[in-house]
């Protein structure tokens, strides 16, 4: 177990390095030079000099990829921003304050959101998953496979939208989406982000029903359930102890991989409602050009994805034993 | 007069490539009009200054500002926008969205006072009057007012102005305007920074003279008449010495107006408090009505259309900066007339227009023809109609600059769809009535549906046309360049302050050519940099203003640009709110005046 | 040795008769291309601390009886017809609750492929431990130490060490042995085992039949052993049941039918075994053809499209008559011709081979 995670931890920070590496080096291969945003509307060369030479981009490439990796543990000082402290990920472009402060002040919301909705995906996608294959062929097993056909279609800049003029606008049932921290209130925090969950989870959890369904059905037929049945177990243990074991490991590695997919339903997610959390910050990053802050987002969001994958990798071996982590 | 080589960057060149800094100056910036709605059946207005623009006496600069009728103080105001404020610190502010919102804890030398009657009046802020000068601009002379107080209590001494001048020689102020730091140095065609390195090192600039507490002067190193114009600028705002903290000062300013910070999340959140150090009775433009005001950042223009629609809650005291009526609500907005009564419209003083590139098409026949068959109305439909993109211009300037004139030399408001048989007449005389004109643009949705007006219009009158997409990420500089291959290409241009210096110098030199030089129509005409200088020296910004139109014309007469729009703007604050203004200056809504109805 | 009875009356009620008693038997399962008549008429009784061995070509109704035994079948799709009498206990009426109770109580079932049988997700000795639980009212620990001992009595060395391994860590005849522990955690009177070695290797087969043999004597529990290879039932088997299309073609004594075969198919089935003490050189004669579509079975002998000998019962009676089995007690079969014609064919065939 120690084994496999030094050796996952060493891959990952091999993939950080060279995701970093390459996005440093296509951000400078976009035509465009970011010190012009520091420079007034009738910029003079001295003025981008100087500019360029306060933002370190006056050194050769690999050189600044340097500052940027070393920045991270030690810490840089920028004539143009002021102090960086370690962490240092170096200063956004656009709003000009440390990417890793700006990063860690909209985690929590991003956090929130994903973490609610994975809840919410798994929770809500896994029960009527089950409930559907209990009563196979059944008018529930139907409305729920026909449910999930409709939310796997939705959109969230579709849904958003509509559902927040209903429930929030009309009916007003329920505040407007927000984030408050979970330390302020609870109830707060819960109610606040409510619809932002719901709509981002609508058109995963109608995946997870689906395939929740059809992994149950395909497990029952397994032999070993048909075992377990023939050992005089009642039909709620074969379902629950059983099948539901072994239709778990398929979810678990998809979940692992839509973990990704989710993060970028959060941007679109944090847009719709105006929630400030990371997905902002790399949608803004993008339309900015705002290297920094790019980077930054890209490396945490691939942070994210490491870890939790190793986490699932964890997780998988966990529920089956037959996968060993050595 | 500044340095003929000195190279000068488009604003738009920042705004194509889409950076933050620099997003709040225009919306439709970069030529990526908004989409949707089709033009608004209402009738354009009619193309006349939309306001009077002179330099007002010390009796004008007095405190308190005037009542607003029915207004009084209390509440919190909310405001909503997509985008926080890129820059407080003042040295560092060059955008109306960063300047607007600074009026309430940054105060200037001089500043703009809107009358009730809409006539704009250059006032003493700081000063108790709009400076003085006794050689034609180049000894300049501000007196603080009495009773002038910083956020902790302490006076804001003429020794804080000198400090807030110098502290913009640093290297780390890059991002402000930098007229007063070129002419402050002896040498206007060296690099200032060169001759000066700022305050940080202990030395001081000794051509700002501080006699006493409360005088100050300037000693400019050429004759600047509208040196008081440039003041007036947020870049050139207060900082205290006792609490600059550098590169931090631009999160955290220090309060010389009626509020102060109290909190400010990145991108998330600004809280304002009133400034109780703050005295109403120095101040002729500010009333401060209100205990406090929330800013909330990250509304889309869809977003915050929809919340001042829906008008609930909060909401229903907010207003927003910049945030425009989204193209696809317009629409809706204009036919409902509860919406109108809390909308707020008027010029800007961004204008856009096409340039000719006069190093290519020599023949001035061809460019009038060309202005002659242009499909402005087109145009204007395509973008979105008049209301929420802008009115068919016919000058270089706009008409909220000083001395704007009137006039329309090629009846483009009488032929806004294009006059194809006028073109051929052109045509014909000169010599060529089938000229080949290259049009670059920007590769957008709405610019691929222009191009196409533009083409058909232009060949109905005889030309052919060889349609040249852009990158609208390199746009700026593959029309930069000064040989480019181009004939046609779109840029946009608003002035630093309400006269004609900084509207039509750096566009029309022609000693300004260069690369990368917001000269893109590569206009040099010895009449006319003759003009720019004469009309540079005059003292009496009546006359200056006068002269600055003769120079519109003339440029007109050259028929270097195709105007396209002065731009407007259009949005929409809740029902809970009064004295919600637009500023012509910044083009977008001011809080100054702003109230909670009670 | 003990011997077997047929009876010949269905649906009577019982007095005291056989231990396990199966009375005609149908299964019919609805799917989307129509109704599959996977078994048809089946009887055949077992009694107590005997092994009957049921032999067939796949799809021929041998595990779909037995899981009818079991109640295995999905109700929602499944009609069964006919009577299970276990005892003095009907099945097929039974309620799920009382079937609960008798599986892997009274009546335990070992699988095919013990790889796919146990549960990859749990140590053995929880899945052995917990029918045990489930039936006996035992305490985890009980169950543990119940598991241990199942574990030791089936052979497998250490089983302190191996109750807590999953079943991937097993060998292939060691997840057997569990397997048949599991099975036999509750002292079953029926066991029912289908095709126990096939997925297994010679040796560990000889093995694993041998222990089942073993634990017969010792406990005195009726075997259904489920098999397509004669050579098993052989050695195993008291009693054999030869079943084709759901119907029994032919059933008695492992020495009858072994010996004196009556029923062509058996004949198939016979010579398509290779043997000891026959030339190398000499094929194996399969059975030819392929089973019947069980959705849309021939009419008359079921067999006739694959049988040599169809014709020499009379130009009609094979293809459009159904045998049944006779004589209805001992060793009989289910086939037209007459007892001379099937020992000269057989002769024939026996000589042919040699």
């Amino acid at each position: 177990m120690t084994g496999f995670l030094v050796r996952r931890v060493a891959g990952a920070l091999v993939i950080l390095l060279i995701i970093s590496a390459v996005t440093f080096y296509l951000f400078y291969a976009i035509p465009r030079d970011p010190a012009r945003a520091f420079c007034g509307k009738i910029c003079q060369p001295e003025t981008l000099a100087l500019i360029r030479h306060n933002l370190g981009m006056d050194e050769p490439l690999f050189v600044q990829y340097w500052h940027w990796l070393t920045g991270i543990v030690a810490g840089r000082d920028f004539v143009q921003f002021g102090e960086c402290p370690a962490p240092c990920l170096g200063y956004s472009f656009a709003t000009q304050e440390p990417v890793f402060g700006a990063i860690v002040d909209r985690f929590p919301v991003t956090l929130s959101l994903t973490v609610g909705a994975s809840v919410v995906i798994l929770a809500f996608g896994i029960v009527t998953g089950m409930i559907a294959a209990w009563k196979v062929g059944q008018p529930l097993d139907k409305i729920a496979s026909a449910s999930s056909v409709i939310g796997a279609s939705l959109q969230i800049y579709f849904v958003g939208p509509l559902l927040a003029f209903y429930l929030v606008d009309t009916l007003q049932l329920i505040p407007r989406p927000s984030y408050v921290p979970i330390t302020e209130s609870p109830v707060e925090w819960f109610t606040h982000l409510m619809l932002p969950w719901v709509v981002l989870s609508i058109i995963f959890t109608a995946n997870y029903t689906r395939m929740t369904r059809s992994q149950m059905v395909e497990q029952l037929a397994e032999d070993y359930v048909r075992t377990a049945r023939a050992k005089g177990m009642s039909n709620r243990t074969v379902f629950f102890r059983f099948a539901w074991r072994g239709a778990m490991i398929p979810i678990v590695t998809i979940f692992g991989v839509d973990l990704a997919v989710l993060l970028g339903g959060a941007i679109i997610t944090e847009q719709t409602f105006s929630l400030h959390g990371i997905g902002e910050l790399a949608v803004r990053a993008v339309q900015n050009t705002d290297l920094p802050m790019l980077l930054g987002v890209t490396i945490v969001g691939a942070t994210a994805i490491v870890v939790l994958n190793i986490v699932v990798d964890v997780l998988y071996a966990f529920i089956d034993p037959r996968v060993r982590l050595s | 007069m500044r340095s003929h080589s000195r190279r000068i960057a488009s604003i738009t060149a920042v705004l194509a490539a889409g950076a933050l800094a620099l997003a709040g100056c225009a919306k439709g910036g970069g030529g990526g009009a908004p989409q949707g709605a089709a033009g608004t059946t209402q009738t354009p207005l009619e193309n006349k200054a939309v306001s009077a623009i002179s330099v007002g006496t010390a009796a004008d600069s007095a405190g308190p500002a005037p009542e607003v009728p029915g207004a009084k103080p209390g509440g919190t105001v909310y405001m909503i926008d997509r985008d926080d404020f890129s820059h407080l610190d003042p040295g560092r502010i060059y955008l109306n969205y960063n300047s607007s919102v600074s009026k309430l804890f940054t105060r200037t030398l001089t500043a703009y006072k809107h009358e009730p009657s809409g006539d704009i009046k250059l006032v003493g802020d700081l000063a108790t009057d709009a400076g003085t000068t006794e050689d034609g601009g180049k000894t300049w002379k501000f007196t603080l007012k009495d009773g002038l107080k910083w956020q902790d209590g302490s006076p804001i001494t003429s020794a804080d102005i000198k400090y807030s001048f110098e502290r913009l020689f640093a290297d780390f102020i890059t991002e402000g305007p930098d007229y007063a730091e070129t002419w402050l140095v002896p040498d206007p065609n060296k690099p200032f920074r060169d001759q000066y390195k700022g305050p940080y090192d202990g030395k001081e600039l000794d051509t700002i003279e501080t006699p006493d507490d409360k005088t100050i002067i300037f000693h400019l190193n050429g004759e600047h008449p509208d040196f008081n114009f440039t003041v007036a600028m947020t870049g050139y705002g207060a900082v205290p010495k006792a609490h600059d903290t550098k590169q931090k000062y631009d999160k955290q300013p220090f309060s010389s107006g009626p509020y102060k910070i109290v909190s400010h999340i990145t991108d998330k959140s600004m809280d304002l408090e009133r400034n109780e150090h703050w005295d109403p009775k120095t101040d002729p433009i500010r009333h401060a009505y209100p205990d406090k005001f929330h800013m909330e950042f990250g509304v889309q223009a869809q977003q915050s259309t929809e919340r001042f629609m829906a008008d609930t809650g909060n909401d229903k005291y907010a207003f927003t900066f910049h945030n425009a009526v989204a193209a696809e609500r317009v629409q809706e907005v204009l036919g409902n007339p509860e919406l109108m009564k809390r909308s707020v419209q008027g010029l800007t003083p961004f204008t856009t227009f096409y340039n000719i590139n006069t190093k290519r098409i020599t023949d001035i026949n061809v460019r009038k023809a060309i202005i002659a068959a242009w499909p402005s109305k087109q145009i204007q439909q395509i973008s979105g109609g008049e209301i929420n993109t802008g009115k068919i211009a016919t000058t270089v300037l706009s008409p909220t600059v000083l001395g704007y004139e009137a006039f329309d030399l090629y009846g483009k408001l009488a032929k806004p769809e294009g006059d194809p048989e006028e073109a051929k007449r052109l045509l014909a005389q000169s010599g060529n009535p089938n000229p080949t004109v290259v049009y670059a643009y920007n590769q957008t949705p709405t610019q691929e549906k222009i191009t196409v007006a533009i083409k058909e219009a232009l060949t109905k009158a005889g030309f052919k046309v060889v349609a040249k997409p852009l990158n609208p990420t390199t746009y700026y500089d593959a029309i930069g360049v000064v040989d480019n291959k181009y004939d046609i290409y779109w840029g946009g241009w608003a002035a630093d302050w309400p006269t004609g210096s900084t509207a039509i110098q750096p566009l029309f030199d022609g000693r300004l050519i260069a690369d990368n030089a917001s000269n893109y129509s590569h206009l040099n005409v010895p009449e006319i940099n003759e003009a720019i200088d004469k009309a540079n020296e005059i003292t009496d910004a009546a006359e200056a203003g006068k002269a600055w139109a003769a120079i519109d014309r003339m440029i007109m007469e050259q028929a270097a640009i195709v105007p396209e729009y002065y731009q407007t703007y259009f949005g929409l604050y809740g029902s809970g709110l009064g004295g919600v203004k637009f500023d012509p200056i910044e083009g977008e809504q001011s809080a100054l005046d702003i109230y909670v109805k009670q | 040795m003990t011997t077997v009875s047929w009876s010949g009356e269905p649906g009577t009620s019982r007095g005291p008769g056989p231990f396990l008693s199966v009375r005609d038997l149908s299964v019919e399962f609805s799917t989307e291309d129509g109704i599959v008549h996977a078994v048809d008429g089946l009887s055949f009784d077992l009694e107590k601390g005997t092994t009957l061995g049921i032999v067939g070509e796949s799809g021929s109704g041998k595990s779909v009886t037995n899981l009818a035994i079991l109640g295995l079948h999905d109700p929602a799709h499944t009609k069964i017809s006919g009577e299970i009498w276990l005892e003095d206990q009907e099945l097929i009426s039974a309620g799920s609750g009382t079937m609960e109770k008798l599986r892997g109580n009274r009546i335990a079932m070992i699988f095919q492929d013990p790889l796919t049988a146990l549960s990859p997700f749990h140590t053995i000795g929880r899945q052995i431990g917990e029918v045990y639980r489930k039936h006996k009212g035992a305490s985890k620990k009980e169950a543990r130490e119940r598991a241990i001992e199942m574990l030791r009595r089936v052979g497998i060395p250490q089983p302190e060490t191996r109750v807590d391994h999953y079943p991937h860590e097993f060998s292939g005849g060691m997840r057997q042995r569990a397997m048949i522990a599991m099975a036999l955690v509750c002292d079953p009177d029926l066991l029912i085992a289908d095709e126990p070695t096939t997925a297994l290797d010679v040796t560990v087969q000889a093995q694993i039949l041998d222990l089942l043999k073993e634990l017969q004597q010792q406990f005195g529990t009726a075997i259904i052993l489920i098999t397509h290879d004669l050579g098993v039932v052989a050695g195993t088997a008291d009693n054999v049941l030869v079943m084709y299309a759901g119907r029994a073609a032919e059933r008695g004594t492992v020495r009858e039918v072994l010996r004196e075969p009556r029923h062509p198919y058996t004949w198939g089935l016979l010579s398509s075994m290779p043997r000891l003490n026959s030339p190398v050189d000499v094929p194996l004669k399969p059975v030819r053809g392929t089973p019947p579509s069980l959705l849309n079975p021939p009419p008359g002998c079921p067999f006739h499209p694959r049988c040599d000998y169809a014709e020499l019962a009379g130009p009609e009676l094979c293809f459009t008559q159904r045998p049944s089995i006779s004589p209805e007690t001992g060793h009989g079969d289910a086939c037209y011709l007459t007892l001379e014609q099937k020992r000269d064919l057989r002769t024939a065939t026996t000589e042919d081979r040699a």
